[in-house]
């Protein structure tokens, strides 16, 4: 298939479906779908795809979504689904139990500020609340990243090594509503880069098992451990995946972290998804100022990278953290996994949490250049600075 | 991420009970965790007959409810067959997947949500109703106990008036909601209510609704002696008693507009149906009520099924 | 620091009986904890509770592993092992009514007490049967053994809102709990209380793992009660004059198995067909299926086993011993058939033309045709018994027979009439009931136009009636001295005879015939002069004696007088003075064992009552010669899998008569009315088929209904052949099995 100027939800919702087509070698696929804005056009997308061996359900509920997907999954089936914001509140419950459940499902979710009062724009409160569940959480920033991750989030979550699901996000509007230029790839190429899916421990008469009954502590804690181990294999396992998405497709995914100026930086900044190529641009103009910046752009939420990340900030003094979210009483998300990941390893670093666009407020380079000022100016790290109020300069407390 | 240290845990070890080797084909194993004269135990148990009888097997998606309970502890199960306990209002939408990849799939076997009152009438309702507008092809049976028993007996939807409860320490003061009309009202293919004490009835029915495809609608009533307060070895007795005496109606209904009795009552008197139960308590049970209640329901049953017979 | 364990059963109270506890020692001032151990088990399950008490605040927050003293809700539970941990000497406090001696060597080197906590708490109505509600009353003895003052632990009761029984339960306990000496612990160190370290735990994979094992819970360890099979006596087993399993060939019958229904019959009795015809049927009197819609129509389900079931005699092997029986009646017939099937040779001597006594003589046609008695003697020739009719037997004779046989038996039945004294008429106007109907089936009688009376009330009155009319009587009329309540006859056969056109005059006592002029002048015809009666007091038999109405005379025309009046044995064939007793042999009279069996012995009256005694003496003789003890087997067939048997008759209040259907009687098919009164020709066609034998509620006995398997709840409850098999390894005794019992043989032990 040609490139093609699409929005980022047809992306999503083109690559879900190819995904699930794949599949149809095997058990199939099927999803339940719910719409919510920004996320709708997606799973119109979906319900629209001339599925050979598969059923899209138009529940009642993202609750019921998430509930149709893992019952296709427990199948043996491809499974996905997309939602956003209020509607992942209102799924967690069920996206909790997918992780317990160990089902290789793949969400899209559009990153959107979490109401009342309602606020349709782009805000990571809603995936960063799901950190503590056993989801992988991947970030874009654009259109190809999003279709990319994509096809790469299923032979991520389906590598028995693995066996976990996948959430990938994106800001909403910025990037589900914003045309560009995208490769959505031919089916063909999607059914050589994903094989089969077979789900190890999915229900069958050959062998009936029950999953989801009780447990004792001490198992408990042993399936907690087994969980832990899984995640610990993702980054390893998502390297081999970008791999072979390179050998498909012709071209690099991106990886779990993209570093840019990071090598004699003394400032860094970490930022996710569109924020982070905003601040790319601010980055580069800063080296071309001869300043000693760089930038992490972090992909992968859950597993967080501790270790790659300590890696790309080596030579920093400084690290600003960008966080388009807002933990109530702490502060930005990104901002305490950062912290922690250097927590034992260096204490010489200062790492500054700034909050930017927060409820889909623009982030602008000039904003991100003020925020390099301020990082500049640190000899030690302070309270979350706030971004985005009347004006960004006066509103720092 | 690191690798973890391992710190041996505690002094006890809960896991360490023995295990036996699944050796048996049945749908509820001996050996679960249920009460003694639990009427769930007697559904499954007479499920699993009618299954082997029409040489049928089933996926089970069970809400939250003393039924996932009975599952046991990972990695053993009192289930012979394939079992996913999912969340509390999540059965209907699970076993939706579970069907349409086992159509799409052209497999055989029934996928049955077995559900309690609990998950059915109050907090699985909105799941339940969107499955049965979408006439997803599973069979929903909800063993109604009338109380959410699996968190120590509260009230339910399905909780008759006058029953005591932890949350109606004075007897509810509301009645009891007709699920059963609510589900036909969807226009299934199938909606049935089922007693334990008419076992060739309860059995009919499920081998008519295992021949049929779409969604089907099965309430039992089920007795359960720890929140009635009642004698386990009663528990039959009682489920006869509210069918002899019009409580609880034994019909089917067809598409949602054809109707059958199945079993006459007789208008026996429930007081004693109240009195062999502790949850009930003289003064707040109007027999009178309850007995015009009856009436008046059957005659509206009977009304329907001879106008729309099925 | 005091800490306690508890050791119950879901659902007795023991986290209650924990607070109970900690509330008492809190009022006191203590520090306290109280808590369950929470998991998944259900009523009936072994759990835990536990309770700390301490003058210092308590920050532990851990289970305990190391109790001072252990209390046990449940005495079933210490076989599962309850002093884990336990400090030396510490407290074990036992709801059981057993003596605390009794566990004290068990328990060596702890101090034993124990109360009857689930008689007081029941006493007090505390729970429900099943699951008594025993923690107060164990708070009253936890209370004594450490010393609590009672009012102490009375206050804890008041503060949670306990009072009344509960108060009651908890004083009582106080009062009865009981200690024993505490025993030296055993020499060997037990390694029971060493806290064994729990090994490095790796469980099971959720993703690769095979799933599927049952869980190890032996919910059988929760029982408290145990179903258990047993049998009573059915009252128609019990009343069957003839020891019939009636029972045991309906439920053949039920099941369609007609064979195997006479088959069960002919273990007792070698005249099913003529039984049922005949048979007064008190197996119908007693049938409990009375209480419900009407007794099993046994007498016809017999008729049809005996006529249509197949059934190969294969008797024992021949024994050298030979055996005589005089009189060929049910009786002896039925003595000679077990003795043939004994192996014996059997010669039977009868002084009629026939063999069959007042079955080929007694018993009109239509009622036993006689192609039916035939083929039942045609079976009992069958085992090679020898028949020589018309061979009177008397005194001398017998004594002929004593010497050339091994045992003598002799059943001559009821040979003396009773006679009424009537005045003028001779044996052509008054006649015997037994001789007439003798004279009938020989077609030596016709009665054309004429005024029977038949004097009586048994079932001879009634066959003498019924056939007068069939020869042509104007008019028959029966009269008797008492009411229809008295009447000794067949229910059946009064109403049949009723339908038929009989009059019976009740209350009528005969007096005597008159001579009456008649108009053609020849002087045949009579008046019966009879007299009304009213009924007195009872006389030894317990029925009202009829009294005479002075002044009631009335007289009723007749041309015919038939007396039924009942018989009396002749026992002119026995040595001088011979005091004859049923079943046991005349020892001493002559060398050979001699045997009186049947009417001659019993004056029963009926053939069920002549069989059963034959097959007694047959029995009786089998063991005289052999030594070989006979089973009994009288009243029914004890199952061999029955856990328990009681040898007492199961009544109707003890089945669960709410639990059968309404099923109407099978009466079977009569011939017409408009053909009854003028033929011979049997009235009953029988039933078309075996189906009424499944209105049988065999009646404390297990019919394989099966409803105990269709409603355990966990199929722990299984058939295996005609075996029922409960897994007591996880039945959790729930008691359903026999609250659904319709007929009383599940029932409950306490273990």
């Amino acid at each position: 298939m040609p490139v093609e100027v699409v929005t980022g939800n047809h992306a999503a919702g083109y690559a879900l479906s190819v995904a699930g087509e794949a599949n149809r070698t095997a058990r199939g696929a099927a999803c339940g779908i719910y719409p919510i804005t920004p996320q709708t056009e997606i799973v119109e997308r979906i319900a629209a795809f001339p599925f050979t061996k598969g059923r899209v359900v138009a529940v009642e509920s993202e609750h019921s979504a998430m509930g149709v997907s893992m019952g296709a999954s427990l199948a043996g089936a491809r499974a996905f689904t997309a939602s956003s914001s209020n509607g992942l509140a209102y799924m967690v419950e069920n996206i909790m139990t997918a992780g317990f459940y160990r089902l290789p499902i793949v969400m899209v979710a559009v990153n959107r500020t979490l109401g009342p009062p309602w606020n349709i724009w782009a805000d990571q409160s809603d995936t960063l609340m799901l950190r503590d569940f056993p989801w992988i959480q991947l970030y874009c920033s654009d259109n190809q990243e999003v279709t990319d991750t994509t096809l790469l989030a299923f032979r991520l979550a389906e590598d028995h090594r693995v066996l976990l699901p996948v959430l990938v996000c994106m800001d909403a509007f910025i990037v589900s509503h914003t045309q560009g230029e995208t490769d959505l790839p031919e089916q063909a190429d999607v059914d050589r880069y994903l094989p089969d899916l077979d789900l190890p421990h999915r229900l069958t008469h050959d062998d009936p098992r029950t999953l989801g009954g009780l447990i004792w502590p001490d198992v408990t804690t042993s399936l907690r451990l087994e969980t832990h181990e899984a995640m610990g294999r993702v980054p390893a396992v998502f390297e081999e995946c970008r791999s072979a998405f390179q050998d498909v497709f012709g071209r690099d995914p991106g990886g779990m972290m993209d570093t840019l100026e990071v090598e004699d930086a003394e400032e860094i900044l970490i930022a996710s998804a569109t924020v982070a190529t905003t601040a790319a641009e601010v980055v580069k103009r800063a080296r071309a100022e001869g300043r000693k910046v760089g930038l992490v752009k972090m992909r992968m939420f859950r597993p967080f990278p501790e270790e790659a990340l300590r890696r790309a900030c080596a030579s920093a003094r400084r690290v600003g953290v960008l966080d388009r979210d807002y933990a109530a009483g702490l502060g930005g998300v990104w901002w305490q996994d950062v912290r922690a990941a250097f927590q034992g390893h260096r204490d010489d670093v200062v790492i500054q949490d700034y909050l930017v666009g927060i409820g889909g407020g623009d982030v602008t380079p000039g904003l991100i250049e003020d925020v390099l000022e301020d990082l500049r100016g640190r000899e030690r790290a302070g309270p979350p600075v706030w971004t985005g109020i009347a004006t960004e300069k006066e509103v720092m407390v | 991420m690191s690798t973890p240290t391992r710190i041996r845990s505690g002094a006890m070890a809960f896991s360490e009970v023995p295990v036996i080797p699944c050796n048996d084909e049945c749908l509820l194993r001996a050996g679960n965790t249920n009460c003694g004269g639990c009427g769930m135990s007697i559904g499954l148990t007479m499920l699993g007959r009618a299954l082997a009888e029409a040489e049928d097997t089933c996926t089970l998606a069970i809400p939250a409810c003393c039924g996932a309970v009975t599952a046991g502890a990972f990695p053993t199960t009192s289930y012979g067959v394939p079992t996913v306990c999912t969340t509390f209002a999540a059965s209907p939408a699970v076993a939706s997947g579970l069907a349409a990849i086992r159509d799409i799939n052209g497999e055989s076997g029934q996928v049955i949500c077995w559900a309690g009152d609990g998950g059915t009438y109050d907090i699985g309702l909105a799941t339940l109703s969107a499955a049965a507008e979408r006439n997803e092809n599973l069979i929903y049976i909800c063993y109604d106990n009338e109380i959410y028993g699996n968190t120590g007996g509260q009230r339910s939807s399905a909780t008759p008036h006058g029953a005591r409860t932890t949350t109606t320490p004075g007897g509810k003061e509301e009645r009891k909601k007709d699920i059963l009309a609510i589900m036909a009202a969807h226009g299934i293919p199938y909606a049935a209510t089922l007693s334990i004490a008419h076992p060739e009835d309860f059995r009919r029915k499920l081998l008519t609704a295992f021949g049929m495809s779409g969604m089907r609608f099965l309430l039992i009533h089920s007795p359960c002696p720890t929140g009635w307060k009642s004698e386990p070895a009663d528990s039959v007795a009682l489920v006869r008693m509210a069918v002899a005496s019009g409580l609880f109606p034994l019909v089917e209904i067809f598409d949602g507009e054809r109707y059958r009795v199945n079993v006459e009552p007789d208008f026996t008197d429930p007081a004693e149906y109240f009195a062999r139960q502790r949850r009930f308590h003289d003064d707040e049970v109007d027999l009178e009520a309850t007995r015009r209640t009856c009436r008046a329901r059957h005659e509206r049953l009977r009304f329907l099924a001879e106008s729309f017979p099925a | 620091m005091v800490e306690i364990r508890i050791h119950g059963r879901g659902g007795q109270g023991g986290v209650t009986l924990a607070k109970l506890i900690a509330t008492s020692r809190f009022l006191q001032g203590r520090s306290v904890q109280a808590f369950g151990l929470y998991a998944a088990e259900r009523s009936g399950a072994p759990v835990q509770a536990f309770c700390r008490f301490d003058d210092e605040p308590i920050t532990n927050r851990n289970l305990i592993y190391e109790p001072d003293h252990v209390v046990v809700l449940d005495p079933t539970l210490v076989a599962l092992g309850i002093t884990g941990g336990l400090k030396p000497g510490g407290w074990i406090l036992l709801n059981t009514e057993e003596s605390p001696a009794s566990f004290a060597q068990e328990f060596r080197g702890h101090r034993v007490a124990t109360v009857d906590a689930t008689a007081i708490a029941r006493g007090h109505g505390l729970g429900t049967r099943s699951v008594p509600i025993v923690n107060t009353a164990l708070s009253g003895a936890v209370a004594r053994i450490l010393e609590i003052p009672l009012e102490e632990m009375l206050a804890g009761l008041a503060h949670l809102g306990f009072g009344g029984a509960n108060v009651a339960s908890a004083t009582d306990a106080w009062n009865a709990v009981v200690t024993a000496e505490i025993l030296a612990p055993p020499t060997e160190p037990s390694s029971d209380g060493a806290r064994t370290p729990a090994p490095a735990f790796r469980g099971p994979s959720f993703v690769s793992g095979a799933g599927g094992d049952l869980p190890g819970i032996r919910t059988g360890q929760w029982a408290s009660e145990q179903p258990g099979r047993q049998q009573y006596v059915p009252p128609c087993n019990d009343v069957c004059p003839a020891g019939n399993d009636v029972q045991g060939f309906l439920h053949a019958l039920a099941e369609d198995r007609v064979d195997d229904g006479l088959e069960i019959l002919l273990r007792t009795s070698p005249f099913p067909s003529v039984c049922g015809r005949v048979c007064p049927a008190p197996c119908m009197a007693e049938c409990n299926r009375i209480q419900l819609d009407g007794a099993v129509n046994v007498r016809q389900l017999e008729r049809l086993a005996g006529d249509e079931g197949k059934v190969e005699l294969v008797p024992a092997e021949a024994r050298p011993e030979r055996v005589a029986v005089v009189g060929s009646g049910p009786a002896g017939l039925t003595a000679a058939y077990h003795l043939g099937l004994y192996g014996y040779g059997v010669t039977v001597y009868e002084a009629a033309p026939q063999v069959g006594g007042l079955l080929r003589s007694g018993i009109p046609d239509f009622r036993l045709p006689p192609e039916v008695l035939e083929r039942e003697v045609d079976r009992i020739r069958s085992l090679d018994v020898e028949f020589i009719t018309g061979s009177p037997v008397d005194r001398i004779r017998l004594l002929d027979l004593a010497r050339a046989h091994d045992a003598v038996l002799v059943a001559t039945g009821l040979q003396e009439l009773r006679g009424l004294q009537l005045g003028v008429g001779g044996s052509d106007v008054v006649m015997q009931g037994i001789d007439f109907l003798d004279r009938v089936k020989r077609n030596e009688v016709t009665l054309n136009g004429e005024d029977v009376v038949v004097v009586g009330g048994g079932n001879t009155a009634m066959d003498a009636a019924r056939s007068a009319l069939r020869l042509g009587a104007a008019t028959v009329r029966v009269v008797y001295r008492r009411t229809r309540t008295e009447m000794p006859a067949i229910e059946e056969e009064i109403v049949e005879a009723l339908e038929e056109g009989v009059v019976i005059d009740f209350l009528t006592q005969p007096l005597s015939l008159e001579a009456e002029a008649q108009a053609d002048g020849d002087g045949s015809v009579h008046g019966l002069r009879c007299r009304r009666m009213e009924l007195g007091d009872p006389d030894a038999t317990g029925r009202r004696r009829p009294v005479e109405i002075p002044g009631s005379d009335f007289d009723v025309r007749c041309t015919r007088v038939i007396l039924a009046l009942g018989q009396s044995p002749d026992l002119s064939v026995f040595p001088e003075g011979t005091e004859v007793r049923e079943g046991e042999a005349l020892l001493g009279l002559l060398e050979t064992p001699l045997y009186a069996v049947g009417d001659l012995a019993t004056n029963d009256g009926t053939v069920a009552a002549a069989i059963g005694s034959g097959r007694r003496a047959a029995m009786h003789i089998h063991q005289t010669l052999t030594g070989e003890v006979v089973p009994q087997g009288e009243r029914t067939r004890v199952r061999s899998d029955v856990d328990q048997w009681n040898d007492e008759v199961i009544r109707s209040g003890a089945l669960r008569m709410h639990l059968f259907e309404r099923h109407p009687v099978d009466m079977g098919e009569s011939i017409g009315m408009d053909r009854r009164a003028t033929t011979f020709d049997e009235i009953h066609a029988g039933l078309p088929d075996a189906g009424e034998a499944r209105r049988c509620l065999s009646c404390g006995v297990c019919n394989e209904c099966d409803l105990c398997v269709t409603y355990c709840p966990e199929g722990v409850l299984k058939r295996e052949g005609h075996r029922l098999v409960f897994d007591y390894a996880y039945c959790k005794g729930c008691g359903i099995c026999v609250t659904e019992c319709p007929r009383n043989v599940v029932f409950m032990s306490h273990l």
